[in-house]
């Protein structure tokens, strides 16, 4: 199974490529592209209404549209149900509901889009290809830089954890018999929720890295022949460098023969950057601004035969 | 009732003994409840304006931090009277 990521600046058709890769890919093998994008339109981009649910296009092609609100709401309820069940008592007083008030916490979205991308590859196993449409840059940086910061977090909290459970055993190995409250305390590492919780999160991660780093991953990067778009480019291509992810192809989207030597200049400074990546170019098609019927992912280039 | 003269001395020299062990122990005690708070500060310091790590990590082990909390709470209490503290954990009356 191959993982693509689309990714690039807001505007420059980043879904309309998605869609026509994934299009072209589905000829030959079994395809789901998802898109992560608050602002969805993939759905738009096939002329179908998605709602949250797989949907089958061909049957090879599947859609799908992520409602981050959604998934955010669901990842806050599974840990207000731990929090509640961990105070049952205040259900006697009717105060349990007061813990609802996290689900305005922030930074969950990052996270919510992270654990919803590890699931899609968990499960969706039986397809060749899973292609994700992500939001703009900013966003994708973080969300794809997340595993790494947890990581070194985690790493962190458990040497502090491991410490406290030393001096735990310490304490309980001094005293012994004597009842007090420190030698009740957990000292072993397996039996402690906190060291626990921790090491599978840690896991987690670690699996999840292993896989976007890894040979079947691609990050592919859309950009326009246009200043803007080329510096945010760069910075996009420093990011995904200081992560390690794997940048296999950049598509050059709306070429047209007049703004040529642009299209030069900016994939030549691009190729500064990333020497052995290739590049494919899409010339602007009048054909899709006229298309008033949604086949919007049917263009003319092969942009899949750097991808398979 | 009976007395032993032995038992006497026996129960004398074991609360003795223990006495002993909770010297020695104590120092550690505080040692482990002080890395527990700086624990919970790094984990929960977005409370008083320290960088935090992804906020899902506080959230994932909150229900696992009562006692933890508690040890914070009470170390900020105390945070007032550092000399008083100091000298109460290396035993100057």
């Amino acid at each position: 199974m191959k993982i693509l990521f689309f990714t690039g600046k807001g505007g420059v058709g980043k879904s309309t490529m998605a869609a026509a890769a994934a299009w072209q890919l589905s000829q030959k093998s079994r395809v789901l592209i998802i898109s992560l994008d608050p602002a969805h339109n993939l759905g738009d981009i096939f002329g179908v209404d998605l709602k949250d649910k797989k949907s089958c296009y061909t049957n090879t092609l599947y859609l799908k549209e992520i409602d981050l609100q959604k998934l955010s709401k669901e990842y806050l309820q599974r840990e207000i149900n731990v929090l509640s069940s961990t105070y049952k008592y205040l259900q006697t007083l009717n105060l349990d509901n007061y813990f609802s008030v996290l689900k305005y916490s922030p930074g969950i979205e990052e996270y919510a889009l992270l654990t919803s991308i590890e699931r899609t590859i968990n499960n969706e196993t039986d397809f060749d290809y899973i292609i994700f449409d992500t939001p703009p840059t900013g966003l994708t940086l973080r969300f794809l830089a997340l595993p790494r910061i947890t990581i070194t977090w985690i790493d962190r909290l458990v040497q502090i954890r491991q410490k406290v459970l030393e001096k735990r055993y310490t304490i309980h190995r001094i005293r012994g018999t004597l009842s007090s409250e420190e030698t009740l305390l957990d000292y072993k590492e397996e039996d402690d929720d906190i060291l626990k919780t921790l090491w599978k999160l840690s896991d987690n991660y670690q699996a999840l890295t292993k896989i976007l780093q890894g040979e079947n991953c691609s990050v592919i990067l859309v950009f326009n022949p246009d200043i803007l778009s080329l510096k945010e480019s760069q910075r996009l291509i420093e990011g995904l460098n200081n992560l390690n992810l794997p940048l296999r192809l950049l598509i050059d989207n709306k070429v047209t023969e007049e703004n040529i030597e642009m299209v030069d200049h900016v994939e030549g400074n691009m190729r500064k950057m990333v020497k052995d990546v290739p590049v494919n170019r899409v010339y602007f098609s009048k054909a899709l601004l006229d298309c008033k019927d949604g086949k919007l992912y049917d263009i003319q280039e092969d942009i899949t035969s750097n991808l398979l | 009732m009976n007395f032993s003269v032995f038992g006497f001395f026996r129960r004398f020299f074991s609360r003795f003994h223990d006495l002993n062990r909770e010297n020695v122990v104590a120092l550690t005690i505080v040692e482990e409840q002080e890395l527990e708070n700086i624990f919970t500060l790094l984990l929960l310091g977005s409370f008083v304006g320290l960088p935090s790590p992804p906020t899902f990590l506080a959230v994932e082990l909150l229900p696992f931090m009562e006692r933890e909390i508690k040890i914070l709470n009470r170390r900020a209490e105390d945070a007032g009277d550092m000399l008083a503290e100091m000298c109460g954990t290396i035993g100057i009356d």
